[in-house]
């Protein structure tokens, strides 16, 4: 790495939040504050007959759709607007929300939850892909359950096939995956200066603004969002809080009081939303040299009883269909379903981890069935520069994956051990080739978002930045500060960058989608360079940046043919194993991973993103099981649904491989997401080959391995 | 209700609470020591991690009366004595804090761990900090953050 | 809300309970975590609580010689982590301590908690059931000793009476030359159990002496069979090795674990007689 801005620093927020400083939602005090908790739903799927309640004592609320002011409407404006703020007449999922109780006393608010009896008259719930399929019980969405239907296709797939010597097929699944992000879910609506205030540990400050307007049907303006110190989020706090945030204004709205609604652990692991579940079935051809010339793809996830932004979700899955790989005829079907299983919604990856684990491990299984080495196997096929890619467009990207593999091979001395260990009974050794597309998918960052981010010259030599994306662990109040640093010759310490206030600060988007860094960071060095141009007109001299799409990418939303991402980046994952044929328990003995990510803005917090994003895999991949027992989750405390301990597994070796891109700040590429998608089939792979039998499921559990030795 | 009284940072305080409430309520309801978090509320993460007489344990899991008469330390009462300095800067230093909400919890540990042992290896760090759960950093950084403040510190503990 | 006491010493503890049969609350970590309620709110405790943990009386770990036979004496209020370290624990004992939880959570939780609470997936139980534990309780103006399959009954129950309390736990030291205990949890660290074995046992002149083979988490209660044990005593280690299909196959009655959210029926199973097998032939391999 030579990029001077890699060098790291001290991150501007360590010092705070490692004393215990820095004040996270719950840790704030509100004069008069009252306590929600939300009467849910107990069933999958049922009318509602009768929700028999106690007398409310004076101070004590119940809060449903029948709050809602008549401008409004019982609608979350997320990507879709089909989930609803409280339940009416009929529920659709074990949680879904009801009514807010709320007061000043919490065990007060207990009692009463605990008081009121919902009648219900079930109804036959569908849970399962096939539930979904067969349209049990009847349609959950729509007329047949699909939320959407995609169909890619590059070169002519049927033709392709009629020439293959030998198909292989497989069948891929994946389960939920729950954030686990260590601060819980939390919000706080407060009426101040005549309107509502949101204070939200979020990652969408804006997103929240917008839906709770809806709800209320009032302008933008007239709601606040304040971002509070975020304590992990990984997605969950893309759109979920605006699940809290819409029946939580209404409160307010009523109320006029400040009113919390902070989750506690088992409520935010029994009632947020998960990562998709994934079915993923693929069937390749290839020709008499063992190329492969056809490629047939169906993908199927479960995005649950609303729709949320499982569209997107499908669509991120099918554009990383094919892996890194270069395929002259491919097809991919994606098919999202609805059931009666809580909304699923964004997670790291956004779709992307299942698509990779599927072709990954799919690859890997051609290749076995062809006696050929996986790693060999794969690498013939890589995408180059300018190669096709399943949206008809070429790929724009330097790929260096070559250069990675000669970097990672030398690093974990994978091609040595994997021949060493083909015969080892308890050892095994795995590889996994991945590429995350930066930004919005398509023109979204033009057609959707169009970013804004603005500066500021202060007192003091300091300059104000103002951007609408939030720290969340991920080091951005340091990275954004290096980036607008740089450009103004002052120091990193001398940029102001508070949590964004809607009132404040322009919408530059969300936080998600790998697009902080990439997207808006080149925003904030763009902004910075015109700032410096002014800086000279003295203090309160300000400077904006409009997001412009590069002229040379095209897209076109409703077939997605095009260039389907501004950039990727790109990622090898080697993970080594030792299983136990006792207990079937594995243990990870090394774990290594090469980033392409144009150029790391700091090379400590990118080595924390490396080691943060493969651990949260590694989990997702092996121990985070998270299961539906009639709709339910069965896991719903951290002792049942365990994420990894500092014992799990070992330390990531880490090397990251500069290749500038020129619509990043100082080159960097979106990374954040990229480092959660290779572990999981690396470790799948690796558990394979120590146990000698496919793997074609995460999370790969004891209990798994031993039905497949059986 | 009762009126309990307890050691706090090196102060007696006395709180009028019912003895079953939580010590981690007490401590950031009435006491307002929000370094300590909550993040499971059943012993599991360690974010609410406190020493009691020296020791490290989870105020999640200790009702008020059975802290009654104890010496109760949170990260503010760590945070700006010398080994508490040394420690958060090692952790600036290392990278070890992503969102920081396991980190004032991650420090008691260290504290706790460099007072047995100043010298601890990775090994003997991992096992200290395995009921500290972090979902960020998957630990590494940390580890080393605890590696630095061990050498830095030497003569604190 | 409860009332909750917190007696001045043992003397006046046994009393409380003799009065208001509280509940006795030691370091907490089991009661809190059952009786956790909203966030901010009281644990939704079912009966009075009594405070028993600061009493230093029952912390201690000791060795009492009798008749030639040393015993460890636990008191009460012993943490985990005062019988972890504890040079004379039995190492089966020290290693079903350390796999539990986290060391927070070994620094206050208590031996005879962990007893109490009589779970089928208590670890340090697996470990105590083939020590033979014995249990010492106290009332006011007297004591019984019970070992600890007869002191526990049921998944949460055990037949301490509501006047009387559990003082110590008295572990015979007991020579055993190949000792395994060995938890299988639902991740490497700071889990819970999906099941854990724990093998004792000891030759003399070539023969087994003594064999204790525990079983946790596949049943109501820790699974030990001493009739099955019998069979094994006064084998060598070659008819033990000829034996071992024929004693997992008898185990395999023993052993109905179920299925739940941490694993499955079939795996226990499975897992719990793999333990047995590995363990019966290293032992056949010691004699």
């Amino acid at each position: 790495m030579g990029a001077k801005i890699s060098i790291p620093v001290r991150r501007i927020d360590a010092k705070e939040k490692a004393g215990g400083w820095t004040k996270y939602i719950g840790d704030y005090q509100f004069k008069n504050l009252q306590h929600g908790r939300f009467l849910r739903s107990e069933r999958a799927r049922a009318k509602i007959i009768e929700i028999k309640k106690p007398d409310f004592p004076e101070g004590y609320y119940y809060i449903d759709a029948s709050d809602i002011p008549s401008s409004g409407k019982n609608n979350i404006q997320m990507i879709k607007d089909d989930w609803r703020v409280f339940a009416v007449s009929d529920v659709k999922y074990i949680g879904e929300t009801i009514a807010v109780i709320l007061g000043p006393d919490k065990q007060k608010v207990l009692d009463l939850l605990n008081q009121i009896e919902v009648i219900y008259e079930d109804l036959v719930p569908a849970f399962t892909f096939d539930d979904a399929l067969s349209c049990k019980g009847g349609a959950v969405y729509g007329d047949n359950n699909i939320f959407s239907e995609y169909l890619l296709n590059v070169g002519n797939v049927d033709n392709a096939f009629k020439d293959a010597v030998k198909i292989v097929e497989g069948k891929y699944e994946t389960g939920f995956q729950e954030h686990l992000y260590m601060e819980t879910q939390g919000l706080v609506g407060a009426w101040e200066d005549e309107k509502i205030t949101i204070y939200a540990s979020s990652q969408c400050p804006f997103y929240i603004r917008k839906s709770v307007a809806v709800t209320l049907g009032v302008p933008v303006g007239d709601i606040r969002v304040r971002q509070t110190t975020t304590g992990g989020a990984f997605g969950g706090k893309e759109h979920f809080p605006d699940v809290i945030a819409t029946p939580l204004a209404v409160a307010v709205n009523k109320v006029k009081k400040p009113v919390a609604m902070i989750y506690d652990r088992i409520e935010d692991i029994s009632f947020t939303s998960k990562r998709h579940p994934s079915k993923i079935t693929i069937k390749t051809g290839l020709d008499k040299n063992n190329n492969i010339i056809a490629m047939d793809i169906d993908t199927l996830v479960n995005g649950g009883a609303y729709e949320s932004s499982t569209t997107i979700v499908l669509q991120r899955a099918i554009l990383h269909g094919i892996g890194v790989y270069n395929i002259p005829n491919a097809r991919i079907r994606g098919r999202a379903v609805a059931t009666n299983t809580f909304p699923s919604d964004a997670y790291r990856g956004f779709g992307a981890p299942q698509g990779l684990f599927a072709i990954e491990m799919h690859m890997s299984h051609v290749a076995d069935e062809l006696g050929l080495d996986s790693s060999d196997f794969r690498r013939k096929h890589f995408i180059k520069t300018n190669d096709i890619t399943i949206t008809n467009a070429k790929m724009h990207d330097e790929v260096k994956l070559p250069e990675m593999f000669a970097k990672i091979d030398e690093m974990s001395d994978y091609s040595s051990r994997v021949k060493k260990y083909t015969d080892d009974p308890v050892k095994g050794i795995g590889i996994a080739f991945v590429n995350h597309g930066g930004g919005f998918t398509g023109n979204g960052e033009q057609a959707i978002i169009k970013g804004v981010v603005k500066m500021k010259r202060l007192e003091g030599g300091k300059a104000g930045l103002y951007v609408s994306v939030v720290e969340m662990g991920q080091g951005l109040q340091t990275t954004m500060r290096k980036i607008a640093a740089k450009e103004l010759g002052l120091d990193y310490e001398d940029i102001v960058y508070d949590n964004p206030d809607t009132d404040i600060v322009p919408d530059s988007g969300p936080t998600c989608a790998s697009r902080s860094i990439m997207v808006v960071g080149f925003l904030v060095q763009e902004c910075a360079k015109k700032l410096k141009a002014k800086w000279n007109e003295g203090v309160g001299v300000e400077a904006e940046d409009v997001y412009k799409h590069p002229d040379e990418l095209i897209w076109e939303q409703e077939t997605l043919q095009g260039d389907a991402y501004p950039s990727y980046g790109w990622g090898i994952n080697v993970v080594e194993v030792e299983f136990d044929p006792v207990t079937y328990e594995v243990k990870t003995t090394g774990i290594w991973a090469v980033w392409d990510i144009g150029v790391a803005i700091d090379e400590i917090i990118m080595q924390g993103q490396s080691s943060g994003g493969v651990i949260q895999a590694l989990g997702y991949a092996s121990i985070e099981k998270c299961e539906l027992k009639n709709g339910a989750f069965m896991q719903h405390t951290m002792a049942d649904y365990t994420i990894p301990t500092s014992l799990d597994f070992p330390k990531v070796e880490t090397c990251f491989i500069d290749n500038p891109y020129k619509y990043g700040p100082s080159g960097a590429k979106g990374a954040g997401e990229l480092v959660f998608d290779a572990a999981p089939p690396a470790y799948a792979e690796a558990v394979q080959n120590a146990i000698g039998k496919r793997i074609y499921d995460i999370p790969v559990t004891p209990e798994m391995i031993m039905g497949a030795l059986k | 209700m009762k009126e309990i009284k307890f050691i706090l940072n090196g102060k007696e305080v006395s709180v009028e609470a019912d003895p079953l409430k939580r010590l981690l309520d007490v401590l950031r309801e009435d006491e307002k020591m929000t370094g300590v978090k909550e993040g499971c509320g059943e012993g599991e993460c360690g974010a609410c991690a406190v020493l009691k007489d020296g020791v490290l344990v989870n105020s999640c899991m200790i009702p008020l009366g059975a802290a009654e008469g104890s010496e109760i330390v949170t990260p503010e009462g760590i945070r700006e004595t010398d080994k508490g300095k040394c420690i958060i800067d090692a952790f600036g230093d290392a990278g070890a804090v992503q969102c920081g909400f396991c980190t004032p919890g991650m420090m008691m540990a260290t504290e706790a761990l460099l007072t047995i042992n100043n010298k601890p290896n990775e090994s003997e760090i991992r096992e200290a900090l395995s009921g500290n759960l972090c979902r960020c950093t998957g630990y590494d950084l940390i580890v080393k953050g605890v590696q630095i403040a061990s050498e830095r510190g030497k003569d604190l503990w | 809300m409860v009332d909750s006491y917190r007696p001045k010493d043992l003397k006046d503890a046994l009393s409380i309970r003799a009065e208001y049969n509280p509940q006795p609350l030691a370091g907490g970590t089991d009661l809190m975590v059952r009786y956790q309620s909203w966030s901010g709110t009281l644990p939704l405790f079912t009966k009075s609580v009594m405070f028993v943990g600061h009493l230093k009386e029952m912390k201690y770990i000791k060795k009492e010689a009798k008749d030639k036979t040393v015993t460890l004496v636990i008191g009460g209020t012993a943490t985990l982590t005062d019988v972890a370290n504890n040079p004379d624990t039995p190492e089966v004992l020290k290693k079903a301590v350390l796999s539990i939880a986290a060391p927070a959570l070994r620094n206050n939780a208590t031996l005879t908690g962990n007893i109490c609470n009589a779970s089928p997936a208590g670890d340090s139980i697996c470990a105590l059931y083939a020590l033979d534990a014995v249990i010492v309780i106290e009332k006011n103006g007297g004591s019984r000793e019970v070992p600890i399959m007869e002191f526990i009954t049921g998944p949460g129950r055990t037949v301490l009476g509501s006047d009387e309390l559990v003082t110590a736990i008295k572990i015979p030291l007991k020579a055993s030359s190949v000792n395994d205990f060995t938890k299988v949890g639902t991740r490497r660290a700071n889990a819970l159990s999906k099941l854990s074995f724990t093998g004792v046992a000891d030759y003399k002149n070539g023969r087994i002496d003594s064999i204790a083979l525990t079983f946790g988490a596949v049943g109501p209660t820790v699974v030990r069979s001493v009739e099955l044990e019998k069979k094994l005593i006064g084998l060598s280690g070659s008819e033990l090795k000829a034996r071992i299909p024929k004693v997992i196959d008898d185990y395999s009655t023993v052993i109905v674990p179920i299925d739940d959210q941490r694993s499955t029926a079939v795996y226990r199973k499975k897992v719990a007689l793999n333990l047995l097998e590995k363990y019966l032939k290293e032992l056949s391999s010691h004699e």
